[in-house]
C-alpha cells in the first residue's frame, strides 16, 4: 500500500507544465478530485439552457422548461454523469497506480463535452445568458459541469499522475480470440455510433454538429482513459500476437457496419467516401511515410484513374466506345496511373527534399490545368465526365438496395461493401511491403538516402518504385470513386485536395495503416457532420495544420519505428519501449 | 508580326517584373532560413487587400482620384498590412520550428497559406468573389511605334517595370552594403558563426520576412492597380511562378529572382502566343520549365553549386 503510494507520488510522469506549480496542491488532491467529480454529477441534473433558443429546445431535455432531471438523464448529460461518478470513486480508491492518468482524461472528457454544449448553447443563445440566469430561471449545468472538470484536472495533476498501467501476462488463445472478438464488436457499435451521432444535419434537425462534438469529446475521454488504464495498449498487443485472427475479424467487423444504425442509404455514402480517401491516404502513405518522399500532387493519381475508368464506362461524353467490365477497368485505372507515377516519380533521381515537394505539385498542377483544358477529348473540360454508370454485377446495380433473404440492405451498401474489400486490399500491400525488403530500404532512404545507397540499396529504382506502387493504390481507388460518384470533373483533383490528402495522413500519423484511415476519417467526417462551420472549414483546417505540426508532429497513431523524421529533438523515448505495443511489433518481425 | 512579338515581349516583361518583385521575398527567406515560404504568395495577396482597404475605408474621396497622393498611400497600406501578417506569421508559425526537422516547416506553410488566403475570404467584406480594384494610376496605353504597327504598353505595366527595378537595385544595395545586410549573408552563410560574431539570428530572419513582405505587399497592390481587380486565388498561382522564378534565377540570389521572373513572365507570354494549346496551356509551360529547372540545374543561372538536400 504504502509501496505505491510512493510510487505515485515520486514517478514522474510525463512533462506536463502546471504540475510543478499545482505540486502545493498535492495535500488536497483527493479533495479536489472528490469536488470536481461531484460537482460533474451535479451539472448533469441541473438544466443547461434558460429558455428555448430559436432553433427548439436544447437535445437531451436540458432546456429548463423541458427538464426531465432526476427522473431521465440521457445523452451528454448521461456522459457526464457517468464521468463524474467514476471520477468520484476514482478519487477514494488508492490501490490504482494510474488513477492520475485516468483522471486526467476523464477531466478533459468532462471539459471537452461541456465546452462542447456550452459553446453551442452560448452561440446560439446569444450570450451568457443561454447558461446562465434570465428572466429569474436559472441554469448554471454547463458552469457547473466546467469547474468540475477543472477541479478533477487539478486534482489529477495536484495528485500526480502516475504511471500507466501494464496488464499481465497472455491469456490462452482462445481466450484471447474471445477477448478480441467482443472488443472488436464493441469497436464496430462505437464507429456506427460516431458515425450517426448527432443524425443528418438538417432544419429539423439543428443541433447535429452539437450532439456529436459531444459526443466526441465522451469518447475521446473514455478512449484516453483506457489508455490510461492500459486497455488500449493489452489489446493492442493481443490483436499483434493473433495478426491473421484479429485482420479477418477486422474485415467481418466493417463489412458488418450496414447491419448497425449506420445502415442507411446516407451513412454508407459518407463512409465509402471515407474510404475511398482511406485507400488514396495509405497509398500516399507509401510515398512519404514509409519512402520519406513528398507528394504534393498525389490526388492526381486519383484523378487519372478516376478519368480512365470514366473513358471506359460508355458514358456518352467518354472518349472511347468501348464498355469494359468493372474489374478489368479498376486494372487498367491501376496500370495508366501507376505509369504516371513512375513518370513523376523520375525526377527523384536528381531532386530531393523540398525541391522533389515542387516538382510534384508541379506535375499535379499540370493535370489539373490539362484536365481543365480537357486534354486530348479525355477529361471533359469544365463540363467535366457525367452520367458514368454504377457498376453492376449479376443484374444488380451497385447503388440500389439489396435484400438477403429477410435482411435488407440499404442503398448504397454494395458499394461500402467494395470499397471495404479495396481499401482492406490496399491495407494487405501496405502491410506486407512495409515488412518487406523493399519497405525496409524505403525507411532507410527515409532516414539517410546517402547512408542507404551506402549499405548497397540501388535508391533510384527503390524511390520510383515508391512513387508507382503509391499511383497505382490512387489509381485503383479513382476507379471505384468514377463510378461511384457518376461523375468525373477535374475539380475534384485539385490542390487543396492533395493538401487534405497529406494531412489526413500527417493528422494520423506517418507510416502507419490506422493512421492514415484515422486521419482520412476524421478529415472527411468533420466536414460533413460540421456544416454549420463549412464556411469556415478551411481556415480551420489551416490553423489546425499549424497546430499539428507544432505541438503534434509525428500524428495521432505514431509509428514506433519513425522518430527521426518528425519528433523534436528533445523528445523522450516512448514510455513504455518494453511492452505492449513495441513488443508485439518486434515479436512479429 | 513583329509587333505582336513585341507585345508579348512587353506583356512578359511586366509580368516578369511582378513575380520578380514576389520572388525576392521567397529567395531571401529560402536563403536564410532554407524554408521554402508557401504562404508568401498570400502575403502578396494580402497586401493588394490592404491597399483595396486603405481606399475603400480610410482616402477620403477628395484625393482617391489624385493618383499621385493615392497610389503612394495604397503602396504603404499593401506593404504594411503584408508586414504585418508576415511577422505574426514568423514569430507564430514559423519560429517554434526553427530546429525542427525539414518536412515540419513545409508543411506548416502549407497551413498558414490555406489560413490566410481563408482568412480573407471569410473576414473582408465581399472577397468571396473576385473586387474590383481602384485604377488609381493613370489609365491609358503608351503605343510605341514600331515598323507595321504599335505595341501598347499600359501606363501601369511601366509602372510595374520601373519600381521592380528600382526597389530591386535598392534592396541590392542594402544587402551588400549596408551593415544589417552584412548580418543577413552571414546569417545564411552560417547562422550559428554568425551568432557567435554578435549577431541575433531571430532579428536578421525576421528582418528578411519584414523586406520581403514589403515587396510583396508592393506588387500585389501593383497588380491590383494594373488587373483592376483582385482575388483572393491570385496569391496561390503567383506564388508558384515566383518560387519558379527564385529558383530558375539561383536560389538566393536577389538578381537572380528578379532574372528568373522576366524569364517567367516570357515564357507565359510568349508561350500562350506561339506554343500549342494557346493561352490556356501557358500555366503547364511554366510548370514545365519549373521541373525541368528543378531536375537539370537545380542550382539555376546565378545561384551556387548545389549543397546536398535532405
Amino acid at each position: 500500500m504504502t509501496a505505491l503510494e510512493k510510487d505515485v507520488v515520486t514517478e514522474p510522469g510525463p512533462a506536463v507544465e502546471p504540475r510543478g506549480r499545482l505540486a502545493a496542491l498535492a495535500p488536497y488532491a483527493t479533495a479536489l478530485r472528490a469536488a470536481g467529480g461531484l460537482l460533474t454529477v451535479i451539472g448533469a441534473y441541473l438544466p443547461w439552457a434558460t429558455f428555448v433558443l430559436n432553433e427548439g429546445p436544447y437535445p437531451e431535455k436540458a432546456t429548463l422548461e423541458f427538464f426531465t432531471a432526476p427522473f431521465g438523464v440521457s445523452g451528454f448529460r448521461l456522459h457526464l454523469l457517468v464521468f463524474g461518478i467514476v471520477a468520484l470513486v476514482l478519487a477514494f480508491v488508492r490501490t490504482l497506480p494510474s488513477r492520475g492518468r485516468i483522471l486526467r482524461a476523464l477531466g478533459w472528457g468532462i471539459v471537452a463535452v461541456t465546452v462542447a454544449n456550452g459553446l453551442y448553447l452560448t452561440v446560439l443563445g446569444g450570450g451568457f445568458g443561454a447558461i446562465t440566469a434570465a428572466d429569474g430561471a436559472v441554469a448554471f449545468g454547463a458552469i457547473v459541469a466546467l469547474i468540475g472538470g477543472a477541479l478533477v484536472l487539478v486534482g489529477a495533476f495536484a495528485g500526480g499522475l502516475g504511471e500507466q498501467l501494464r496488464w499481465g501476462r497472455p491469456l490462452g488463445r482462445y481466450a484471447e480470440w474471445a477477448i478480441l472478438l467482443v472488443v472488436f464488436t464493441l469497436l464496430l457499435l462505437l464507429v456506427a455510433a460516431v458515425l450517426t451521432s448527432g443524425g443528418q444535419g438538417s432544419v429539423a434537425n439543428p443541433y447535429s454538429g452539437a450532439v456529436f462534438l459531444s459526443f466526441l469529446g465522451a469518447v475521446g475521454g473514455l478512449l484516453a482513459a483506457l489508455h490510461a488504464a492500459g486497455v488500449l495498449t493489452w489489446v493492442t498487443a493481443m490483436s499483434e500476437r493473433h495478426r491473421a485472427f484479429s485482420a479477418i475479424v477486422l474485415l467481418v467487423v466493417a463489412l458488418a457496419l450496414p447491419l448497425t444504425g449506420a445502415g442507411t442509404q446516407y451513412w454508407m455514402t459518407v463512409a465509402a467516401n471515407i474510404g475511398v480517401y482511406a485507400a488514396t491516404a495509405i497509398g500516399l502513405n507509401i510515398v512519404v511515410g514509409l519512402a520519406g518522399l513528398l507528394d504534393l500532387g498525389y490526388v492526381a493519381f486519383l484523378g487519372i484513374g478516376a478519368v480512365v475508368a470514366a473513358n471506359f464506362s460508355g458514358a456518352t461524353a467518354a472518349r472511347f466506345d468501348i464498355v469494359l467490365p468493372f474489374p478489368l477497368v479498376m486494372v487498367i485505372s491501376a496500370v495508366v496511373a501507376g505509369i504516371f507515377g513512375a513518370i513523376v516519380g523520375s525526377p527523384t533521381l536528381r531532386v530531393r527534399g523540398d525541391y522533389l515537394a515542387i516538382v510534384t505539385l508541379a506535375f499535379g498542377e499540370i493535370f489539373v490545368r490539362s484536365s481543365q483544358n480537357n486534354i486530348g477529348g479525355l477529361t471533359g473540360g469544365s463540363n467535366a465526365i457525367p452520367g458514368i454508370p454504377p457498376v453492376s454485377a449479376f443484374g444488380q446495380a451497385f447503388n440500389e438496395k439489396l435484400t438477403v433473404g429477410s435482411v435488407e440492405l440499404p442503398a448504397g451498401a454494395l458499394y461500402y461493401f467494395l470499397i471495404v474489400v479495396i481499401v482492406a486490399a490496399v491495407m494487405a500491400v501496405f502491410g506486407n511491403l512495409k515488412n518487406s525488403r523493399l519497405g525496409r530500404a524505403w525507411i532507410a532512404i527515409r532516414e539517410d538516402e546517402d547512408a542507404a545507397r551506402a549499405m548497397g540499396i540501388r535508391t533510384g529504382p527503390v524511390k520510383i518504385l515508391a512513387f508507382m506502387i503509391g499511383a497505382t493504390l490512387a489509381g485503383l481507388a479513382g476507379a471505384f470513386f468514377a463510378h461511384k460518384t457518376g461523375t468525373v470533373s477535374y475539380e475534384s483533383f485539385r490542390f487543396l485536395e492533395s493538401v487534405t490528402l497529406l494531412a489526413a495522413v500527417i493528422l494520423g500519423g506517418m507510416g502507419t495503416i490506422p493512421g492514415a484511415v484515422l486521419g482520412a476519417s476524421i478529415l472527411f467526417v468533420l466536414p460533413e457532420k460540421l456544416r454549420e462551420f463549412s464556411d469556415y472549414r478551411l481556415l480551420i483546417f489551416g490553423i489546425a495544420l499549424v497546430l499539428i505540426m507544432r505541438f503534434r508532429p509525428q500524428g495521432l497513431v505514431p509509428d514506433s519505428h519513425r522518430r527521426a523524421e518528425l519528433a523534436p529533438e528533445a523528445e523522450p523515448p516512448p514510455p513504455d519501449p518494453g511492452t505492449g505495443t513495441a513488443t508485439g511489433k518486434v515479436a512479429v518481425q | 508580326m513583329l509587333s505582336t512579338l513585341l507585345s508579348q515581349i512587353v506583356n512578359g516583361l511586366v509580368t516578369g517584373a511582378l513575380i520578380g518583385l514576389i520572388a525576392l521575398g521567397y529567395t531571401m527567406v529560402y536563403g536564410i532560413i532554407q524554408l521554402i515560404n508557401f504562404a508568401h504568395g498570400e502575403i502578396f495577396m494580402i497586401g493588394s487587400y490592404g491597399g483595396l482597404a486603405m481606399f475603400t475605408y480610410l482616402l477620403p474621396t477628395a484625393i482617391q482620384n489624385q493618383w499621385y497622393f493615392a497610389l503612394p498611400l495604397l503602396l504603404i497600406a499593401g506593404a504594411a498590412v503584408s508586414v504585418g501578417v508576415a511577422v505574426l506569421m514568423e514569430r507564430f508559425a514559423y519560429r517554434p520550428l526553427r530546429n525542427a526537422p525539414r518536412l515540419a516547416p513545409l508543411i506548416t506553410a502549407l497551413g498558414v497559406s490555406v489560413a490566410l488566403q481563408e482568412a480573407v475570404r471569410v473576414f473582408y467584406p465581399g472577397a468571396t468573389a473576385a473586387l474590383p480594384f481602384p485604377k488609381a494610376f493613370v489609365e491609358g496605353t503608351w503605343e510605341i511605334p514600331v515598323p507595321g504597327g504599335t505595341v501598347p504598353l499600359r501606363w501601369t505595366g511601366l509602372l510595374i517595370i520601373v519600381v521592380a527595378l528600382v526597389l530591386t537595385f535598392a534592396l541590392n544595395t542594402f544587402v551588400n552594403n549596408s551593415r544589417m545586410g552584412r548580418a543577413m549573408r552571414a546569417t545564411s552563410q552560417d547562422r550559428d558563426v554568425a551568432r557567435l560574431m554578435g549577431i541575433d539570428p531571430d532579428r536578421v530572419i525576421v528582418l528578411t520576412f519584414v523586406l520581403g513582405a514589403a515587396l510583396a505587399g508592393v506588387a500585389g497592390v501593383l497588380n491590383g492597380v494594373d488587373l483592376g481587380f483582385t482575388n483572393i486565388d491570385l496569391g496561390f498561382q503567383n506564388g508558384i511562378f515566383a518560387f519558379t522564378a527564385a529558383v530558375l534565377g539561383g536560389i538566393g540570389s536577389i538578381k537572380g529572382a528578379v532574372a528568373g521572373g522576366f524569364a517567367i513572365g516570357l515564357v507565359k507570354a510568349l508561350g500562350g502566343q506561339y506554343l500549342p494549346g494557346g493561352t490556356a496551356y501557358d500555366y503547364v509551360w511554366i510548370f514545365v520549365v519549373l521541373i525541368a529547372v528543378l531536375v537539370f540545374r537545380p542550382q539555376g543561372f546565378f545561384g551556387e553549386t548545389e549543397r546536398v538536400r535532405a
